[in-house]
């Protein structure tokens, strides 16, 4: 029997102008991992919220069909009833902590659900060790990077020991081994794990079925084997192909960091005797595990922070694209916004928006768009000033793999006019876009 | 130290500020207040300190004019249109100065309160946590956000150094509080708040030292509002 059921769920956000799911009926085997991929706005996170109770309890909104978790209706119990059940972790995980130490964090669903008090602290530390924070425990969430903040929200999920984990792009600000170490973790606990994820190749090799959807429609519900298949020949893209990598003439250089130290914290320094060298056409992709510096170092390049020790040269102009989209979000309308590095020159703003894909958008509220939206919006603002150096901070979270190919070839089509620095831990896009790939403290050029 | 225990004493120096009729007793509260935000991270208490004294120099330029009270003045004015004659008195100046003290130590209170308490604890023995969790969060996640602002717009390029340039900030900080307060109260349905039988972590033992606290807060309220 089935553990949790969407049976011809049709659902409209209040004041939306059309459905964000429409007719979807899909079935969840117990300890079954499903994928469920699609493009931004396709209606993969309501489609997780709908299996949480939170569609329609939380969002309002109509609701047509019936969505059962473990026997039970969704429209009859409160979505706070069916936790333990059901966990999610959500998109961003600023936004989803409660309490501002890191056990008590964890612990917190665990004392909702009723969880004997006396279990409550070891079942938390438990959790923790299980996606590798265990010394994270005693810390204050607000000294926590944005990685390790994501490794505390997936163990507050864990800690519920739930039958259902609702994943939406949990592993966005992992690193590669991390999010590989994670996501085979949360394989192996043996419950059914619905996971959307725009960058599938991981995913898919946990995964034991895909469901993609588009236009808030099912437009493939399958085993892996024929999802790839299907995807090779529908969404190649999907698969990780015609993103080509290229390789850049290197002429002179633009920034230049040498033996830079810096600490935030008197004593404790970040990073230290940094070297580096960013030339004018190249692209230059910054990689790492979580907490090694790799913000810090781009904010160094960028002129940001000033180091504490060593020398940060720049000649020319740099702009910085940082990792949260909802810091672009100061003026009301999208042109505006964009306008405000180039003196509220609103032609170029526009010519920006419609390079990035959101041309017809110049008049909404940046906080009206969609979090893939969002991201465009935030590169087109830094963008816009046409940089000698432009420094990006993740670029594709939230970004699916169509604007990926996208965003790499207007990468690709302004690098000879810049230096362009990519922190990331999006594998297949910095190969795809980097002509060189710094792994902090080891160098390789990409073929 | 239980939190609960802090934030009775945070909260009967500042009573007994507010209630408090002399400007040395004022004075020496907020002194007190002071000592004790210095105890917290110097590039987090900047922000609270500075705002506080700003506020607290604002009122005590502002009160004198717009008072009338005292018989010995110090300095005579012109008459401005509904204002009135400006004049500083004595009296004037010892009511600004006591109510700029207030307010001073009003705003150290709360600066120790956001900086050093430890709000988890304090939630433990709140009944409606979402909005205790929601009011605890809301100052650090303004000043998170407003340095996030003034960070991504330096990435473009744009320095913000005036005041109103920061002003100007306000409303998207306004608007990111809020659209931040639903997520979060989203995130904390999903994970089960508000579900009957609730349990609670084992609390720390209440200690003595938690008690004199307690009866040090009582001590000092009482004396604000009968002798100082």
């Amino acid at each position: 029997m089935a553990l949790a059921r969407a049976d011809r769920l049709t659902f409209t956000y209040p004041e939306a102008s059309g459905p964000a799911l429409r007719e979807v009926s899909l079935e969840i085997e117990p300890g079954e991992v499903v994928a469920v991929l699609g493009p931004s706005g396709s209606g993969k996170s309501t489609l997780l919220r709908a299996f949480a109770g939170l569609v329609p309890h939380f969002h309002g909104g109509r609701f047509e069909g019936r969505v059962e978790v473990a026997g039970r209706d969704t429209r009859s119990i409160r979505p706070a009833e069916l936790a333990g059940t059901v966990a999610s972790v959500f998109q961003d995980p600023e936004e989803q902590i409660v309490l501002s130490r890191v056990i008590r964090e964890v612990a917190f669903g665990l004392e909702n659900i009723g969880t004997a008090p006396e279990d409550v602290v070891g079942r938390a530390h438990e959790a923790l060790a299980a996606v590798g924070s265990e010394h994270l425990a005693d810390r204050d969430v607000a000294e926590l990077s944005g990685g390790e903040l994501q490794r505390v929200c997936l163990a507050s999920a864990v800690a519920l020991r739930p039958q259902l984990l609702l994943l939406d792009e949990p592993t966005s600000q992992l690193d590669p081994v991390a999010a590989g170490a994670f996501l085979e973790h949360v394989a192996g606990l043996g419950i059914a794990v619905l996971v959307s994820d725009h960058r599938p190749r991981r995913v898919l090799e946990q995964a034991d079925r895909v469901v993609f959807l588009d236009g808030g429609r099912v437009l493939l519900d399958a085993t892996v084997s024929v999802a790839k298949d299907w995807l090779g020949e529908n969404r190649p893209i999907w698969l990780g192909a015609s993103m080509n990598a290229r390789v850049a003439v290197q002429a002179e250089p633009v920034c230049r960091l040498a033996g830079v130290q810096f600490a935030y914290r008197a004593g404790l320094p970040v990073v230290e005797n940094v070297h580096l060298e960013l030339c004018r056409g190249e692209i230059v992709a910054l990689a790492g595990a979580n907490g090694t510096g790799k913000t810090t170092i781009a904010k160094l390049a960028a002129g940001l922070l000033a180091p504490d020790l060593g020398t940060a040269e720049l000649r020319g102009r740099a702009g910085m694209l940082l990792q949260d989209p909802t810091r672009y979000s100061i003026r009301e309308r999208a042109d505006e916004e964009v306008a405000v590095g180039v003196q509220g020159d609103r032609a170029r703003a526009c010519n920006a928006l419609g390079a990035l894909g959101l041309a017809g958008m110049e008049g909404r509220h940046p906080r009206d768009l969609s979090s893939g939206e969002r991201e465009r919006l935030a590169l087109a603002s830094v963008l816009v000033i046409d940089p000698d150096l432009l420094v990006l901070d993740e670029p594709t979270r939230g970004v699916d793999p169509q604007r990926k190919a996208e965003l790499a070839e207007l990468l690709h089509a302004g690098a000879g006019r810049r230096a362009t620095l990519l922190v990331t831990h999006d594998e297949d896009f910095a190969h795809a876009v980097a002509d060189r790939s710094i792994m902090l403290g080891q160098e390789a050029v990409l073929a | 130290m239980r939190p609960a225990a802090a934030l009775a004493l945070l909260a009967s120096l500042a009573a007994a500020a507010l209630l408090a009729q002399h400007l040395v007793s004022v004075a020496v509260v907020a002194v007190l207040l002071f000592a004790v935000c210095l105890r917290a991270p110097a590039e987090r208490r900047r922000l609270y300190l500075l705002g506080t004294l700003v506020s607290g120099g604002a009122l005590f330029v502002l009160t004198p004019f717009i008072e009338t009270i005292g018989s010995h003045p110090i300095w005579t004015g012109p008459i401005v249109p509904v204002l009135g004659q400006l004049d500083i008195t004595h009296e004037e100046l010892t009511s600004a100065g006591v109510n700029a003290l207030r307010l001073v130590a009003v705003g150290f209170a709360f600066a120790a309160y956001a900086l050093l308490l430890d709000h988890d604890g304090l939630l433990q023995a709140v009944r409606f946590a979402r909005p205790a969790a929601l009011a605890t969060r809301l100052m650090p996640t303004l000043e998170r956000d407003a340095a996030g602002f003034l960070e991504a717009l330096r990435g473009r390029g744009v320095v913000v150094s005036s005041v109103r340039g920061r002003a100007a900030l306000l409303s998207p900080l306004l608007a990111s509080a809020l659209e931040r307060g639903l997520n979060l109260a989203e995130a904390m349905e999903a994970r089960g708040y508000g579900s009957p039988g609730r349990t609670s972590l084992p609390r720390p033992r209440w200690r003595a030292r938690d008690s004199f606290l307690v009866v040090l807060a009582a001590a000092i309220l009482t004396a604000g509002a009968l002798w100082l």
